[in-house]
């Protein structure tokens, strides 16, 4: 039996009871609907697990995505082409992502605390330059670009699955990837032996600001405009997916995988809420609920499960 | 010490800064009204404190402040009892903080996501408890509490003074409070000299419930309604003081003086920027930047006392 | 041949069955048409809302729950999980176009991020009834709500005129980037350009919120000792307002807009000047309305906005009512 993350069969039971009481569930439009509403999370998850298992945060990333999407919209309303604004986005990313590597790597300043202030210059320098407006105008080629269907699916799908891959292979392929674990608990075994280890930590940071700016991609073609304050809390959405799918911030063990799986059973949940016509005090609430379950399951339940696997 | 030091210099430079560019800063009113307006966030910072000083956070402070005030609104107006509805609000804010504890040290659950869904459940609760109504007027010598004033003080001041005291006499002078300590610096070396880890960790998540039912209890006062989003947006700042103050995330290091200068440093970047008349929008960025050079302030002392050994 | 179980010792043939399947069918048919044919109705509507916090959506939800029942439809609520978030009504959205609602009623969380999820909707050929924020783009049966920069301009028309056209004002934002917030503000600033010996000393957002309205005002007061009149779009800021005034111990004129059941027993006290009108309840009735008329071919004009109105202490009875009271309005009385 592979390691299935204990969050894996929680999102199984998910499944099954939504398909089993909501009505137009289990359909493809639906799965692809899940798969798009959850392909912009995944995008922040993916380098916050990386950033987890260097016992990081970053609390950053919902703000530059708002930022880097504003700038994005922006540009585009102007009149510049895609793939300038685009680069321009992601750049806006990776600036947020160089400052918070050398907050935290540079100066030592606390993971939490410095992106905890990016957050905040982030947010800022978006609601300023938009007074709180949404910009919109971008034309045409985002828009159809966001609504294309490579391959027969969704474009954020499409986008979401080869990130995925990417890290997938970057974490067990290259060097960077194996440094990755060993930033966090192992520093020193990484210094004797003559990696730079800072460059590397500093890497994982700038990666999160890239990927919340390809996010912005996504997020601006999905609204066909860059809002200041639209993906405002998204950073701990991802945290809750990556921790939930069995990253965790001591013990330096992480799962891209586990991620994955995080980030589909928030999608999965909302979605079978709705579908189920669920009141929305009720949803608020089993989100909660179902993040401690969650977390109970990965916690207590899987390492008792193995145990007793093994013992059997 | 050093470290507190070096923080009033920094509202002290602040406030002559105020004073400079503003004449209305430096009045006793207004100086009186930015400690008024400092004691909610300070009231839920410090039960927050005791939380990240063994290396622990509540995310859920807001929400258990919003559904506390909401309890104990309704509770007070439809029994009439003043007593009543604070009491309801104390005890429910401390029961959440309980349920936090229990999920730290009976599940072991990691507090950052275990608050969170906290977080979450709350506000779903409140959501369905309020539904969207507000609970409105309350008896005048109730709102004294939090609008009112004694002997010229506004009186939510006295309260934060006695927090203030009960609090360092907490951490200095008893046992608990330097398992506390203790516990954040090093767990293990603290499990090993006998510390009930369990114990002291309820503890500190219990304050911080009963802390966020007090400030519930504040609010109600000096707003005289509640509703059901009034939580939200006491989280951020609350945690934005604790860090400001020179608490460490990692545990061990901190101290409620130091949560009440960062409760102030917030209050007074914003009393600031209204008196001079600069737009709201910016104030997220100057929160921003005053987060990150509080702590690096903290760092670069703690670098060179290292450096110096 | 395959066997068939003996039903009661009479043997079934198939033959029989297929009767019985034809039936069974007639039968089916019936029990669903004629329901259908008695209640022409059980129109399914979905229902998009802001949050779930604020006072005036939870009237709106209620004035469409109102709506529906007297009219035989049913109406479910999509309300986003976090306040306010542009990504959730999207999601809702799309969630809901699968369940194929007969129609939607429409409030934007964002009028201008929120229309590719309005096309979306119109793509589906679902009817959307668009209320209170009037959305930029897509195609609409109609829009219900007020026109904000009219209210805006009676309301400050109105405090204005009771400061004798002269004096300090403040005036207090809602959320920066809210239509209703930006068009109210608007109306305001139009009001002041008509009373040139007004001043305006100060105008800062505090988010629609209480707290935020009471700090603000309290500094505002530190740096204008001369404040004579407060212009807040909405009740809560300008209850927040009054707070700090009383702290102060200080005196002033308050309008807000809204109408809330706490604005009505403000102003009966003599606490708060004025309010704008602006009834959830009956734009919730009136919108769910429009969406079930236009489902059963009724005619429905392009807009139907409510004319600003202020209410104070000479009219406000009629406006103070208790939610159990609340009943829909005929359409024919609102719609002329």
């Amino acid at each position: 039996m592979r390691s299935i993350p204990g969050i894996g069969y929680l999102l199984i039971a998910l499944v099954l009871v939504f398909t089993a009481f909501g009505s137009g569930f289990a359909t493809v439009t639906n799965g692809f609907n899940i798969g798009v509403q959850s392909s912009v999370l995944l995008l922040l998850a993916l380098p916050m697990t990386l950033v987890i298992m260097s016992e990081g945060l970053d609390l950053s990333m919902g703000a530059v995505l708002s930022l880097a999407g504003v700038v994005l919209a922006t540009l585009l309303m102007n009149g510049r082409s895609l793939p300038a604004a685009s680069v321009a986005a992601i750049a806006v990313g990776a600036l947020f992502g160089f400052a918070n590597g050398l907050l935290v790597v540079g100066l030592g300043i606390p993971p939490f605390v410095a992106t905890l202030g990016t957050l905040g210059i982030a947010q800022g320098l978006a609601l300023v330059i938009t007074g709180g407006q949404s910009v919109v105008g971008v034309g045409d080629a985002l828009p159809a670009l966001y609504e294309s269907r490579p391959l027969g699916l969704p474009f954020s799908i499409v986008i979401a699955l080869a990130a995925f891959l990417v890290f997938r292979f970057t974490f067990r392929h290259t060097p960077f990837g194996a440094y990755v674990s060993a930033i966090g608990g192992n520093r020193e075994s990484l210094v004797l032996a003559g990696v730079k280890a800072n460059r590397y930590h500093v890497g994982i940071y700038v990666l999160a600001g890239v990927m919340a700016g390809v996010a912005a991609l996504l997020l601006t073609g999905r609204m066909s405009s860059g809002h200041p304050t639209a993906a405002i809390g998204m950073e701990f959405d991802a945290i809750a997916a990556v921790i939930v799918g069995g990253t965790s911030f001591e013990r330096g063990k992480g799962s891209l995988g586990g991620t994955v799986i995080g980030v589909l059973t928030i999608g999965v949940l909302k979605n079978g809420l709705n579908v189920l016509e669920v009141p929305s005090s009720l949803q608020v609430a089993s989100i909660g609920v179902l993040t401690i379950v969650a977390l109970v399951i990965e916690s207590i339940l899987e390492p008792a499960a193995r145990r007793l696997w093994r013992s059997a | 010490m050093k470290r507190l030091v070096f923080r009033l210099a920094a509202i002290a430079t602040i406030g002559a800064a105020l004073s400079v560019t503003t004449e209305s800063f430096l009045t006793l009113t207004n100086l009186l009204n930015v400690l008024r307006q400092a004691s909610l966030t300070f009231l839920i910072a410090s039960g927050l404190t005791f939380t990240v000083l063994t290396a622990g956070l509540d995310l859920s402070v807001g929400a258990n402040v919003g559904l506390s005030a909401c309890l104990a609104g309704t509770v007070m107006q439809s029994t009439g009892s003043v007593a009543l509805g604070a009491a309801t609000g104390l005890v429910f804010g401390a029961g959440i903080g309980i349920l936090n504890g229990l999920m730290v040290t009976l599940l072991r659950l990691p507090p950052f996501i275990a608050t969170y869904g906290m977080l979450w459940t709350l506000n779903g609760v409140t959501y369905w408890f309020m539904g969207g109504d507000t609970i409105h007027g309350f008896p005048a010598g109730f709102r004294a509490l939090g609008s009112g004033y004694w002997l010229g003080v506004p009186v939510p001041i006295y309260l934060m003074a006695a927090l203030l005291f009960a609090g360092v006499v907490f951490t200095r002078y008893t046992t608990h409070g330097h398992e506390v300590f203790a516990i954040g610096a090093n767990r293990e070396a603290a499990r090993l000299s006998g510390v009930p880890i369990r114990a002291r960790l309820n503890l500190v998540y219990v304050l911080s419930g009963a802390m966020a039912g007090l400030a519930a209890i504040v609010y109600l006062a000096r707003l005289n309604s509640a509703e059901a989003d009034i939580g939200e947006p006491l989280t951020l700042p609350a945690i934005a003081a604790v860090l400001i103050g020179g608490t460490s995330l990692f545990g061990g290091v901190g101290s409620l003086l130091g949560t009440l200068i960062g409760a102030l440093t917030l209050t007074l970047v914003v009393n600031g920027m209204n008196l001079l008349a600069i737009d709201a929008s910016w104030q997220p960025l100057v929160t921003g930047v005053i987060v990150i050079l509080a702590v690096w302030i903290d760092v670069m002392t703690r670098r060179r006392a290292e450096a110096t050994i | 041949m395959t066997r068939l179980p003996a039903f009661g010792g009479v043997k079934l043939v198939a033959r029989d069955l297929r009767f019985a399947a034809r039936c069974s069918w007639l039968v089916l048919l019936t029990c669903t048409v004629t329901p259908a044919i008695l209640h022409a109705d059980g129109e399914r509507i979905a229902v998009f809302t802001k949050n779930q916090t604020n006072p005036y959506f939870q009237m709106l939800r209620l004035g469409a729950d109102n709506a529906a029942k007297q009219l035989n439809a049913r109406v479910t609520h999509y309300v986003p999980t976090r306040p306010d978030s542009i990504p959730d009504q999207m999601s809702q959205i799309e969630d809901v176009i699968t369940k194929r609602p007969d129609a939607a009623v429409f409030v934007p969380v964002d009028f201008k991020a929120v229309a590719p999820g309005l096309l979306k909707m119109n793509a589906a050929k679902i009817p959307v009834v668009n209320v209170t924020d009037r959305v930029e783009k897509g195609e609409i049966v109609t829009f219900v709500g007020l026109d904000d920069y009219n209210v805006g301009l009676a309301t400050a028309r109105y405090l204005f005129t009771k400061m004798n056209g002269a004096g300090g004002v403040v005036i207090l934002e809602g959320v920066r980037g809210v239509q209703t917030s930006s068009e109210r503000l608007r109306g305001f600033k139009k009001a002041l350009e008509e009373f040139p010996k007004i001043k305006l000393l100060a105008s800062q957002p505090a988010n629609y919120q209480r707290l935020a309205a009471l700090t603000v005002t309290e500094n505002l007061i530190q740096s204008h000792p001369n404040i004579n009149g407060v212009l807040a779009a909405n009740d809560s800021m300008a209850l927040g307002a009054l707070e700090a005034f009383d702290g102060a111990n200080r005196k002033v004129l308050a309008v807000g807009i809204n109408g809330t059941k706490e604005a009505m027993d403000a102003i009966k006290a003599g606490r708060l000047l004025a309010s704008g009108d602006n009834n959830g309840f009956v734009q919730g009735c009136i919108g769910t309305m429009a969406a079930i008329r236009r489902l059963r071919n009724l005619p429905v004009p392009k807009e139907v906005v409510f004319p600003a109105t202020v209410i104070d202490s000479t009219n406000y009875k009629a406006y103070d009512l208790l939610d159990s009271q609340r009943s829909c309005p005929k359409w024919e009385s609102v719609v002329k």
